[in-house]
């Protein structure tokens, strides 16, 4: 039996001045070449376990660690994060901070000259790195020049360049767009297949990386709450947390299938087996998404809104509009004669690859930004909320954020009537968004505490775990039932299909795509929910619309047909 | 992304290309002069030198903004210095009796030793400015870790946090911005207290990093990789050498003198001059080596 690369028995971590323990009982075992992924809500743990398996806790952040914790045989209180670099590798969250020289090639060579290693045996490792991860041709570029997802390469290929056989990652998805998301799972996966490469991974959107791994570890409350197959931990969590299930598992469990499928491929297979196959999407099942109005279909509803569009003001409306970044050499058209009409009540996913333009067209309408050409209005104002909404808390107390009567109005209008005495960083995720989301907004809107009549959201669901995605959701819903325009730029097709009644595809500047979720979330590749893909675009793209329209197949799925056939 | 004026963006100038040692020498050559000359005639041409170098480097914005903030810091060091020193014949503007600090005369004399003493300032923020902007702080901390590994893990720390902390300085500003009129507006001094808050776990983030890639690991770094050094290692280093020789004859000869009480006493003397004419000519040197290079290595590929 081969040694284990990480081994914890009766695992405790408490952090300095913390009142609870983060981590407690932990017993795990990872054997080489293994891919696990670590699963769990925000907060729960799965971060700190990461940060003790790599040595930062408790050499690092300080502490009080029980219990055993062992990396490639070496105890993790013993030996601190540099000494274990050559036994695990370490990936955060966050691209921005993880590089620390000025080129790629000097970022991946630095650990290995801090080890002692000779020239020629550095050079060799950047080489062969760099072809591994498929970055030969950044090694000689600046790393202030680089994308968040090619930083998150280049923060992987640092960690790889000792030859670590366990690499930890801690969400290292969440900031990328869906292809960038894909492309590192994947590149993951081959160098856990090629190189035999241990990978523990920690994911909030388990639809992405479930297929790929060979086990599920849950971490709840600080404690392992599951250990197994991926298929095991989908029918765990399908019991006790159905938010950490994936929307196709969620969509067998609710049409009553068992087992849930681990991965597309895996569903479409038990569909073909099972003669299932998705009905053409009644306009009535639209509706069905969470974060929807109970209501007020959402079909109907932006018919209703498209209707309304002819008589009243759009709450946000885009005229020809070009938009100029940068100066000189580098500067380029951002936005080429973007249209785009917003009615008062629209829930719009704006989409989009990076680059697309979608953060510069949100920053022009709450004029950050100035038009190059064209025009962009909003008549009952607008609000925008940046990717991080901490940018916008800056004071002790909530009250000083927002103060007086018009404040308190505000306040009470985004749900936190009681906070005004509260430290803004004592605020959970949740509330602390909601709160910029007061800040932006207050004294935009017709009256006091009214919200503006569009408010846009740049990427609010980045490092968010599904349960706080439907919270904002159903946020969202009930501002947009208020009258407010909401438009929110996000990468996640999941969240999309959860809150949008609309989804509009930016591409190289210009709306690409316009349509109803359903039309736009279900037939392509990438801007497509898993159930979609499942389904291979007959048009449910909720786990509910899913499992509403499986009936027994008259109409078999056109990718499980060829499953068959191969 | 635009990056900070003063960050270092890899080009392909002669400062840029050539190997550290060299660069460092060349632009360390004319701070020294900015440090021991004391009158504004040689300050002033080593202050013409740096801007030269740094337009023919192509960091013209890092030069563009050194001056800016060298402009705001001479004219504070020029009013304090007219508040604080009354000495000098030329009285400008005859001041009230003030108790501990006497008479509150400005003179032309205090007011042009402050002129001097900020363009002082401004030759070595120019040097450092280009210095930023064209030589690879990773060559540098190459060059110091083995004799000060915690210093150079400092430096690292500190130039890594420089893009960092600007980046988060534009977001916070455009957080100011978007603002809804019934918040609290944000003045200049809170943005900056949460800049600084900021910064403190942004650094515990890079310091997190440099642990994981190895910076505490005791054991002398590994050997750098063996140098060709670089064409433009020679020009750099010989102008280097013309400066401070002008430095060492200009000190011997008395030249560049500035005496500012009790009146004002510039050598305008011809071993100044000539030596102030010198100086700018010597930093276009490694320019002009290059473009003579790659006009030769054009007109071999053409015969």
């Amino acid at each position: 039996m081969p040694e284990p690369v990480l081994s914890a028995r009766d695992f405790g971590y408490s952090y300095p001045e913390a009142t609870g323990p983060a981590l407690t009982g932990i017993d795990l075992e990872l054997s080489p070449g293994e891919f696990v992924v670590l699963a769990g809500r925000s907060g729960s743990g799965k971060t700190t376990l990461l940060r003790a398996a790599c040595g930062l806790v408790p050499h690092f952040h300080g502490g009080e660690a029980s219990g055993e914790l062992s990396v490639g045989g070496r105890d993790v209180r013993d030996h601190g994060p540099g000494e274990l670099a050559d036994r695990v590798g370490f990936v955060a969250q966050e691209p921005e901070t993880q590089v620390v020289s000025t080129t790629v090639a000097a970022e991946i060579e630095l650990p290995l000259e801090l080890r002692g290693v000779g020239p020629q045996a550095r050079a060799r490792a950047v080489e062969e790195v760099g072809l591994a991860l498929a970055i030969p041709h950044l090694l000689e570029r600046p790393t202030a020049t680089l994308s968040g997802g090619e930083l998150q390469r280049v923060a992987l290929a640092a960690a790889l360049a000792p030859r670590p056989p366990l690499l930890l990652l801690d969400e290292p998805t969440s900031q990328l767009d869906p292809v960038a998301g894909d492309e590192l799972i994947w590149l993951l996966r081959r160098l856990n297949e090629e190189w035999g490469v241990t990978v523990l991974i920690s994911e909030h959107r388990l639809e992405r990386c479930l297929a790929a791994a060979d086990r599920v570890v849950a971490i709840s409350a600080g404690a392992a709450a599951f250990d197994g197959s991926p298929a095991g931990y989908l029918s765990w969590a399908l019991d006790s947390d159905p938010a950490l299930a994936t929307p196709a598992a969620r969509m067998f469990a609710l049409a009553g299938i068992e087992p849930p499928p681990v991965g597309v491929r895996e569903a479409r297979r038990r569909l073909t087996q099972l003669g299932l196959a998705a009905e053409p999407l009644a306009q009535e099942a639209d509706a069905g998404a969470p974060g929807r109005s109970a209501s007020v279909p959402a079909r109907r509803s932006l018919r209703t809104v498209r209707r309304r569009g002819g008589r009243e003001p759009a709450a946000l409306e885009a005229r020809r509009l070009r938009v100029r970044l940068g100066e000189g050499q580098g500067a380029r058209e951002v936005l080429r004669g973007v249209e785009l009409s917003v009615a008062p009540g629209e829930r719009v996913a704006l989409m989009g690859r990076n680059g697309a333009g979608k953060s510069t067209l949100l920053r022009t309408a709450a004029g950050i930004l100035q038009p190059g050409g064209g025009s962009v209005s909003a008549p009952g104002g607008v609000a925008l909320l940046p990717q991080r909404p901490d940018d916008l808390l800056v004071r002790e107390q909530v009250s000083e954020e927002l103060p007086g009567p018009e404040g308190e109005a505000a306040l009470a209008a985004f749900g936190l009537e009681g906070f005004e005495g509260a430290d803004p960083r004592d605020l959970s995720g949740g509330e602390r968004q909601r709160l910029a989301l007061a800040i932006v907004a207050a004294g935009r809107g017709a009256g006091a505490g009214d919200p503006p009549g569009a408010l846009l959201l740049d990427e609010p669901t980045r490092g968010m775990d599904r349960a706080a995605k439907l919270d904002l959701a159903a946020f969202v819903a009930r501002l947009s039932e208020a009258g407010s325009a909401i438009v929110i730029a996000t990468h996640d097709v999941e969240f999309a299909a959860e809150f949008a009644t609309r989804v509009v595809l930016l591409g190289a500047g210009d709306v690409v795509a316009d349509g109803s979720p359903t039309e736009l979330l279900s037939g392509g590749w990438y801007f497509s929910t898993e159930v979609a893909r499942v389904l291979d675009g007959a048009g449910p793209i909720s786990a509910e619309q899913g499992a509403a329209a499986l009936r027994p197949g008259s109409r078999p799925a056109r990718g499980a047909a060829r499953e068959v056939r191969t | 992304m635009r990056h900070s004026a003063l960050a270092y963006v890899p080009g392909n100038s002669p400062l840029h290309a050539a190997s550290t040692g060299p660069a460092i020498a060349f632009l360390g050559s004319f701070a020294l002069a900015g440090f021991v000359f004391a009158g504004p005639i040689m300050l002033a041409s080593a202050g013409l030198a740096l801007v030269l170098a740094g337009l023919l480097a192509g960091a013209g914005r890092a030069v563009r903004a050194s001056l800016r903030y060298a402009l705001t810091l001479a004219l504070l060091i020029i009013a304090v210095n007219a508040l604080v020193v009354h000495r000098g014949a030329t009285i400008l503007i005859r001041g009230d009796e003030v108790p501990l600090l006497g008479r509150m005369d400005v003179t032309l004399e205090s007011l042009a030793a402050g002129a001097v003493l900020g363009l002082r300032i401004a030759v070595v923020m120019l040097a450092f400015a280009v210095y930023s902007a064209c030589v690879d702080p990773d060559g540098v901390l190459r060059l110091l870790r083995p004799v000060a590994r915690r210093s150079a893990l400092t430096a690292t720390l500190v130039a890594r946090m420089v893009p960092v902390a600007s980046a988060d300085l534009a977001r916070l500003r455009e957080g100011a911005e978007l603002r809804g009129p019934g918040a609290t507006p944000v003045g200049r001094s809170a943005l900056l207290r949460r800049l600084v808050a900021g910064s403190l776990d942004r650094a515990v983030d890079v310091a997190a990093t440099l642990e994981l890639r190895g910076h505490s690991l005791p054991g002398p770094p590994g050997r750098p990789r063996p140098s060709r050094g670089s064409l433009d290692d020679a020009p750099l280093l010989a102008a280097a050498g013309l400066v401070a020789l002008v430095v060492v004859v200009g000190t011997a000869a008395g030249a560049g003198g500035f005496d500012p009480y009790p009146g004002l006493a510039v050598d305008l003397g011809v071993s100044t001059l000539a030596l102030a004419a010198i100086l700018p000519a010597y930093a276009a040197i490694p320019f002009a080596v290059r473009a003579a290079r790659a006009r030769r290595e054009l007109g071999g590929a053409l015969a």
